[in-house]
């Protein structure tokens, strides 16, 4: 204890000199964090404020996605698919049954092809408002979450009139669709889309100008457009780095080669260029949904053929025919031939792809999804070290890394 | 779409390419193990084939067939929009593979997902190796055709921390003696 | 002679696959050999070619082009190509199909053929089309009682005859024939006789739509969710190979597999009516002293009691025992309690016919006889035994060629009487330790037939409640009477046991050549599989096939 002010200035000189030794902090972020999207757990090296290692562990939500596929027929698999990206589940029907029907070799109706495209884009409006809304929400700003998830429910709402579930549709069929149209959905749609763009809009204009927004994702997580295509990234995160690859452009499919719609694509590849493209692709799926409404016309929803599809109701009840039919499709499952495949579909989060093996029988060998989320969180590392903590929250956010996706 | 690859790919490596198809619109190439990174690298660096990114990596397990494990691999061409799978076959005996993440650093989880479900091991990763969604602690890989649907393994053990609230339910030592002797349903061996 | 046979073969392509097949093969059958499915309903190899039901036509280039001939009747030609996916012969399928369901009755949801029904296989694979039929379809009787076993619905046959033919050429008991004409054609029998014969059963497996039924077996399962089992039957002393069909541990039927040396593709009635014994009446609970207790209290009891006796314990071994069951069982008759002989007991005898059935009524005599033999001990009848001085008696199987209730009453008078059985009978009680044994359904083993021929069955369930296979009672037996044995499965048992039976006495059986399942407890079915079970279900490989001696 230093006797005199003298001693005290001369201690204090001493330990301004000492030399200055630091420990690097391990922190753990673990599963159950306010703000990180769903169940992950960080195994964080901070040196001071700054991320010097970063180690996800997922697996929380893993629920044996492929193993119970190969244990069900064909059509039983649908219902898993829903809950892979659950925020975009009609995204997931609908590649999963591209990819059965490129094996099989059928092709689906043209009003298939149509309610397809709008389901997808709807959900793909559904996911986007969510990321930007949680986002948003984690970063501190509350009221565009609730903005955003008011615009969802009300696409929810229009979602279940069409499918009859608001977030795991398991709609479409093998060979189309279920069900048609409903009366007067079309205008319901275009009413609610009108509701939602308000509402969009509003999250723009507080969000994008906004000081402390631009400061906390402006130059964060930045990812260089070589590093993305090595990290295997697709969807907006790649297109955020300035790569122009959409699978509805360069691989059309369903009706997308007859829609007129643009692909935003950003410069920095840093987290608002991330969120901006976000807000930049629900304008386009507005218009890529009303151009089809224009352009659809009246027929059949399910190819003709009873190999893939249950037969009527009423020939079921009545003929031989269709109750045989209905009896080998739903107690053996849909025959589709031997082979393998691997077919591709733009979810809200990247390239969506499906890799089947089929043995011939009704259940399918192997059935693999390719996550969006994965690479991108296999490149959440490379974006966050050497900037600071705070910077991984909107990173993490925007990667919108949906659990059911990632750990199936 | 990418048969100019294909026949690139062979005129360079000829008969290292074991066998090359074209299925439902898509072109596979079929190689040993051993010539896995060399063609890969050539993909990659090569300027007309700009394989550059990787999409996937995906295991099939044929059991019964020799070898049994088949590793495919994705690959994509952004500037040259085509696309190319990559067949490797690994037998059961020797399940270990060479590692492309030196080349495409975007396998890295999907090499771990490989290992952690079909417990093929990749030899030269650029990170160690673990598990991607079961816990360290698990013994088996879940997606072989031999696990059983609703195997499970043992439960990792409670530790007896004293000086901690627990709630309701059997402890870490309060399993009752007779019925820990039967084999529950959840219990059953699992071949490895 | 033969050699000049054996290399005349004959040069066909099928679907462009060249092959080489004996001469005198049909076309069905040689498609069958390089993989490609002609489909019939009327041909069976076992019977008389009738080719009405004309599925199996295809083009060959021997005929005239355009003329489609009968695969199943046609036999190859020197350098004679088949096809069988040309557009004619799709075409001639799909109408043949479209034909054959115009008047057949809207019945699948309440068809026990449902699942195993050529029918449905057919149209889905040849004709998925909707239905052209614009008039209403015939009737005809749809519950007729052929006999005290078989039930006839004339509406949905389809007349192959195949029915008829089996009762006239394999039967011989031409009961059956095709009556009417056209669209009205019925097969019934001829009046005043009725289907009472013992190998109705085939024709309900040969019916290949659900117009035979077996009243046994009526609305009591589904096939889709039966699991089939590759076993032997345990009627008699042929040892028929069969299937044992059976879901969540009960068996619902046995049907018979190919053996050309055994059982060609038949079994009798006497041998299907036997998976009733598999499930009624069956012992699951260790008895002592009439009071059920736990298994090891049992052994326990019964080992002490049974060793005080030291050499003067009769050991009766039943035929229906497996071979490796026999062989435990005579280690512990010989080593554990000194005994000198086994009294080999069984079903009485009753009356053989002329096919397949024979007038031993037990599935094993010569697999104990050579059991005794490798331990050897001496095999004495069992009317010896009544006559013999016996102070404790040890009840392998509780079958027995005598009046049960009588020898209960004379088995009452022995102070130690230790018994292992299957099911529930008048000897339990006499005995004073009762042991529950699996049968041949819940634990694998080998029965040896009268030809000498070892036979491997493998287990379909778990065994019911406490019940455990032969061997391993007898391995907990000799543990407590102070002879560690360490079997702990049915193989080891065969392969420490079966080293000491008499070389050559099972021929050229291999105990590994049988494909054991290497799966155990829930496992998915393999894909592929395609014998009619539903996608999704998972079967249930019993664990314990075998069991754990300890």
């Amino acid at each position: 204890m230093p006797e005199t002010k003298n001693d005290l200035a001369n201690l204090q000189e001493d330990v301004l000199d000492a030399k200055l030794s630091t420990k690097s902090l391990s922190l753990n972020m673990g599963p159950s964090h306010p703000a990180s999207h769903g169940t992950v757990r960080f195994h964080i090296e901070l040196d001071g404020e700054i991320i010097t290692k970063l180690d996800p562990e997922i697996g929380f939500l893993h629920r044996g996605f492929e193993k119970s596929c190969e244990n069900s027929t064909w059509t039983q698999c649908l219902p898993y698919t829903d809950r892979l990206n659950y925020l975009s589940s009609m995204c997931n029907n609908f590649g999963f049954l591209t990819a059965v029907e490129k094996l099989a070799g059928i092709e689906i109706p043209e009003r298939a092809k149509y309610i397809r495209t709008i389901g997808a884009e709807l959900h793909r409006l559904c996911d986007h408002l969510t990321c930007v809304g949680a986002m948003a929400m984690e970063l501190g700003g509350f009221t565009p979450f609730l903005w955003a998830i008011e615009a969802r429910d009300i696409l929810w709402d229009r979602v279940a009139e069409l499918t009859g579930a608001r977030v795991t549709t398991s709609y479409g069929r093998i060979g189309g669709v279920n069900r048609d149209l409903p009366e007067g959905w079309v205008q319901k749609v275009k009413d609610s889309l009108v509701r939602v763009a308000e509402l969009r809009d509003d999250i723009d204009a507080l969000l994008t100008h906004n000081r402390i927004f631009l400061e906390r994702t402006r130059g964060t997580g930045k990812m260089s457009a070589e590093d993305a295509i090595n990290y295997g990234f697709t969807g907006p995160m790649l297109r955020a780095s300035g790569v122009d690859y959409d699978v509805r452009k360069a691989h059309p499919y369903w009706v997308y080669d007859r829609v007129d719609f643009e692909v935003p694509l950003g410069s920095e590849g840093d987290n608002y260029d991330r969120y901006y493209l976000r807000i930049a692709e629900m304008k386009e799926s507005e218009r890529i949904i009303l151009q089809c409404f224009e352009q659809m016309e009246p027929g059949p929803i399910l190819v003709d053929d009873w190999r893939y599809v249950l037969p009527p109701k009423n020939e079921v009840y009545s003929t031989i025919e269709g109750v045989i039919g209905h009896f080998k499709i739903v107690m053996e499952g849909v025959k589709i031939p031997a082979g393998t495949v691997y077919s591709y579909t733009e979810s809200p989060n990247g390239e969506l792809g499906w890799y089947l093996v089929s043995d011939g029988s009704g259940r399918p060998y192997k059935v693999h999804c390719r996550a969006p989320g994965i690479p991108l969180l296999g490149g959440l590392e490379h974006m966050v070290v050497g900037s600071l903590l705070p910077d991984l929250i909107p990173t993490f956010d925007l990667i919108n890394m949906i659990g059911g996706e990632v750990e199936q | 779409m990418s048969e100019a690859v294909v026949r690139r790919i062979a005129d360079r490596f000829g008969d290292k390419i074991l066998r090359a198809f074209s299925q439902h619109g898509d072109e596979a190439i079929v190689v040993a193990r051993e010539d896995l990174v060399e063609i890969a690298r050539f993909c990659h660096d090569d300027e007309e084939i700009d394989l550059k990114m990787p999409v996937t990596l995906t295991c099939v397990d044929y059991l019964g067939e020799k070898p049994r494990f088949e590793l495919v691999y994705v690959l994509y061409s952004v500037k040259k929009k085509h696309r190319l799978q990559i067949r490797v076959r690994v037998p059961e005996e020797d399940p270990e593979a060479p590692s492309l993440t030196p080349i495409y650093r975007g396998l890295d989880y999907w090499e771990r997902y490989v290992w952690d479900m079909y417990g093929i091991r990749f030899s030269g990763r650029l990170k160690p190796l673990k598990r991607l969604w079961m816990w360290e602690e698990f013994e088996g890989h879940p997606l072989r055709k031999d696990f059983p649907l609703r195997g499970r393994t043992g439960q990792i053990p409670e530790l007896d921390i004293q000086d901690i609230y627990r709630g309701p339910g059997p402890g870490p030592k309060s399993r009752p003696a007779s019925r820990a002797a039967e084999p529950r349903p959840s219990q059953l061996p699992i071949v490895k | 002679m033969s050699e000049e046979k054996r290399t005349e073969l004959v040069n066909v392509t099928i679907d462009g696959i060249p092959t080489q097949v004996p001469p005198g093969t049909n076309l069905v059958e040689a498609a069958k050999a390089v993989g490609v499915e002609i489909p019939h309903y009327c041909y069976h190899p076992g019977l008389s070619i009738a080719a009405n039901c004309r599925m199996c036509l295809v083009e060959t280039n021997k005929h005239p082009p355009g003329k489609l001939v009968p695969g199943c009747q046609i036999t190859v030609m020197e350098g004679m190509e088949v096809t069988t996916q040309s557009k004619r012969v799709k075409d001639q399928q799909r109408a043949v199909q479209e034909f054959l369901l115009l008047h057949h009755p809207v019945d699948c949801a309440i068809c026990d053929q449902a699942g195993e029904c050529r029918l449905q296989d057919y149209y889905q694979e040849y004709d998925y089309k909707p239905s052209r039929l614009d008039s209403p379809k015939w009737m005809k009787n749809k519950r007729k009682v052929l006999g005290p076993t078989i039930v006839l619905d004339q509406e949905r046959c389809i007349m192959c005859t195949r029915c008829v033919r089996f009762m006239k050429e394999v039967a011989e008991d031409p009961v059956l024939g095709v009556f009417g004409r056209g669209t009205r054609e019925v097969i019934d029998t001829f009046p005043g006789k009725t289907l009472d014969n013992n190998y109705s059963g085939n024709i309900v497996d040969l019916c290949p739509v659900g117009a035979l039924t077996w009243r046994d077996n009526r609305f009591r399962a589904r096939a889709y969710f039966l699991t089939a089992t590759p076993s032997i039957c345990t009627g008699c002393e042929r040892g028929c190979n069969v299937y044992l069909d059976h879901f969540q541990g009960v068996p619902y039927r046995y049907r018979p597999r190919e053996n050309p040396e055994v059982n060609q593709y038949w079994m009798c009635d006497v041998g299907r009516l036997g998976y009733h014994a598999l499930h009624d009446d069956r012992l699951v609970a260790a008895r002592v002293d009439g009071e059920e207790t736990e298994a090891e209290a049992a052994v326990l009891a019964a080992a002490r009691k049974l060793g005080e006796l030291s050499g003067k314990a009769a050991v009766v071994v039943s035929p229906l025992l497996s071979l490796e069951d026999a062989l435990a069982v005579a280690a512990l008759a010989k080593e554990g309690l000194g005994a000198k002989a086994i009294y080999v007991s069984g079903r009485a005898a009753g009356e053989g016919d002329r096919l397949l059935l024979r007038s031993d009524r037990n599935p094993n005599r010569k697999g104990v006889e050579l059991a005794a033999q490798a331990m050897g001990l001496e095999v004495r009848a069992f009317d010896a035994l009544q006559g013999a001085k016996v102070e404790g008696l040890l009840l392998a199987g509780l079958e027995i060629p005598a009046d049960e209730a009588g020898f209960a009453e004379w088995a009452k008078k022995i102070p130690t009487v230790v018994a292992m059985g299957t099911n529930v009978s008048p000897l339990l009680g006499a005995a004073h330790v009762v042991l529950p044994l699996a049968p041949h359904s819940e634990a694998e083993g080998t029965f040896v037939n009268f030809q000498g021929r070892a036979q491997r069955f493998l287990a379909a369930y778990e065994p019911r409640g406490a019940a455990l296979p032969g061997w391993a009672w007898a391995a907990r037996l000799l543990r407590e009477l102070g002879h560690e044995t360490g079997w702990s499965s049915t193989r080891e048992v065969f392969m420490d046991l079966g080293r000491k039976l008499p070389e050559g006495s099972l021929g050229t059986f291999d105990w590994d050549a049988t494909p054991r399942r290497h799966l155990k407890g829930v496992v998915p079915l393999p894909g592929g599989t395609v014998d009619g079970r539903p996608a999704g279900m998972r079967e249930l490989i019993p664990l314990r096939t075998g069991g754990t001696a300890a």
